[in-house]
């Protein structure tokens, strides 16, 4: 006879960036309310559905991979969220913007409207619940905004003003609105500025990073 | 979906105690001669000498005082003036005032270590780095070992917090009187030696909850042996006529700590407030991922197995708030297996 193990899994938090900010803000904003859960750094082309010893050992070289630290980098983790779908699918919800880099020109502006690829058993949708955008460096953009979901958490988020120095920012929408900074000294010696623009759909938790390059014209 | 909203009993906090070696090597005990003193290190020494723990070869560990000893004297005696003009006010004086306003919070009262010193002139204070003690001294760790040089006249200083029943307290918080001994218990011999004490008051005070330690120069003064002392005095105080000199006093304290056969232990208490989240994922939820290695770019799972058997493995819990933004995140130590017929409870613990 044997004993079951009925202990749980405990693991040590560690704040990220936006917490920390969050927290120093000292306006309610720091406040665990939900909780989700990513797969980052499995590859599961190591996943092997013909390994002769069955299917107890298909996931035998995912099991054994020891995982990383927890970067502090908001931005960095979390990217690839597990999900909830009904038994039977065979496809994964996935993002289209209908850009795979983007280019803007100083103060240029570009709106974006994701839509969610096989989701609900449809082709193609607008997500109930918007987007989440992040762009990297809120400096790269003069105006950062998401319009088209109207709800208290969103419109809180989209009046947030974050200052400083490299720190994302976070709106909600179902249009997400880009205006790139007119800010010369940004640029140093450099004739363009890079960022990340990421976007998850609220409800299927699917995910697309985005590249911005802004090229600067205000010799 | 891919959030789930905890709820409150998803929440515990929990309080605990936690004692750890005050120095920043890491070492519960400081030996003398690993007690490192530059000048060059030390920002105020008018005011106080700063002491750095040193390794065997004498190069310094850490960039960080572990504490600094200064000298308090009520009439300034033992340093220069700040200004000829002005008698009496000079940086002893000063550390005096500052100590007793911090300790009595009163300003006509002076240290009292007792029968025979119920209004000391003059303080030795050893004041512990914040990042040393973190929330405050733990009482029954300290132990001081002081020297003259002869080591059969060393002191054994410890505090009398095990000897205690009650606890006292003064403006600054708890306080225990130094005694001879270990471990926070006065030695058979300290005991007998009311004469002593009597004519010079006890070693001083150990004031935990503000991370000083006051040692009284009048008691270290006696003779060494049966009256209990180390012969050491602070250079023209304790004299008919004070006068004003540069000795830096709190140099003779030092160096009763820097002796080859002297140590200092010491332990930090914290409170230590953690925040337990207990995470509870379904056996019917997050069964799939968005993971770009399990799907086609089409979205087409890449694996057949795995449309009415999904597996995914979890290796990321992620903490956010109402907007969802991620406030904090924990990694698990090696990848969880999830599908339709597991359950997993991960507790997640924020320390703060």
């Amino acid at each position: 006879m044997g004993f079951l193990n009925n202990t749980s899994v405990v693991v040590d938090a560690i704040l990220t960036r936006k917490g920390r900010e969050l927290l120093a803000r000292n306006d309610g904003s720091f406040r665990i309310t939900q909780f989700s859960l990513a797969d980052d750094e499995i590859d599961y082309t190591l996943y092997n559905p013909n390994h002769p010893s069955g299917s107890a050992f298909y996931g035998e070289a995912i099991e054994k991979m020891p995982v990383l630290e927890a970067f502090p980098d908001d931005t960095q983790i979390m990217k690839y969220k597990l999900i909830t779908l009904p038994r039977g699918t065979a496809k994964i919800p996935v993002l289209n913007v209908g850009y795979t880099n983007i280019s803007l020109k100083q103060g240029a502006s570009l709106a974006i409207t994701p839509q969610t690829l096989n989701y609900l058993g449809s082709n193609s949708t607008f997500e109930q619940s918007g987007y989440i955008a992040t762009i990297g460096d809120v400096r790269t953009m003069s105006s950062f905004t998401g319009v088209g979901v109207n709800t208290a958490a969103a419109a809180a988020l989209n009046t947030t003003t974050t200052t400083g120095t490299v720190v994302s920012q976070t709106v909600i929408g179902t249009t997400i609105n880009l205006t790139a900074t007119t800010v010369n000294t940004l640029f140093g010696s450099n004739t363009t500025l890079q960022t990340l623009l990421t976007i998850v759909g609220r409800d299927s938790g699917a995910r697309i990073s985005v590249p911005v390059t802004i090229t600067k014209t205000n010799l | 979906m891919s959030f789930i909203n905890l709820a409150a009993t998803d929440f515990v906090v929990s309080n605990d105690g936690v004692t750890a070696p005050a120095w920043t090597d890491g070492n519960p005990s400081l030996g003398g001669l690993r007690m490192y003193t530059t000048p060059g290190y030390s920002v105020a020494p008018t005011f106080y000498t700063d002491v750095y723990v040193a390794n065997a070869d004498g190069s310094v560990t850490s960039s960080i005082p572990n504490f600094s000893v200064a000298y308090g004297h009520i009439s300034g005696s033992g340093a220069t003036l700040y200004n000829t003009l002005v008698p009496s006010a000079s940086a002893t004086r000063t550390v005096y005032n500052q100590f007793r306003n911090l300790v009595y919070a009163d300003e006509n009262t002076s240290f009292n270590f007792g029968t025979g010193n119920t209004s000391a002139e003059d303080i030795y204070v050893i004041n512990v780095n914040r990042a040393c003690y973190k929330e405050s001294l733990f009482p029954g760790t300290f132990n001081l070992r002081l020297s003259n040089g002869t080591a059969t006249e060393d002191l054994y200083l410890t505090n009398d917090s095990n000897d205690s029943t009650s606890i006292t307290y003064l403006d600054c918080g708890r306080v225990y009187n130094l005694v001879s001994g270990s471990n926070g218990y006065q030695s058979a011999n300290d005991k007998s030696r009311t004469n002593a004490n009597n004519v010079s008051g006890s070693y001083g005070l150990f004031l935990p909850d503000v991370g000083i330690i006051i040692v009284n120069p009048r008691r270290l003064s006696q003779t060494p042996g049966t009256a209990g002392g180390l012969g050491i005095n602070p250079v023209n105080a304790g004299t008919a006529s004070w006068t004003y000199d540069n000795t830096y006093n709190q140099q003779i304290l030092v160096g009763a700590m820097q002796k080859a056969n002297c140590y200092f232990n010491l332990n930090s208490y914290e409170t230590v407030s953690s925040d337990y989240v207990f995470v509870r994922v379904p056996n019917n939820q997050f069964n799939y991922t968005t993971n770009p290695s399990v799907i086609s770019g089409s979205g087409a799972l890449i694996y057949s197995t795995m449309i009415n058997n999904p597996q995914t493995y979890m290796t990321t819990v992620g903490l956010y708030n109402d907007n969802q933004e991620l406030l904090a995140v924990a990694k698990l130590s090696k990848p969880l297996v999830k599908d339709f017929t597991k359950e997993s409870l991960i507790q997640v613990k924020l320390n703060w």
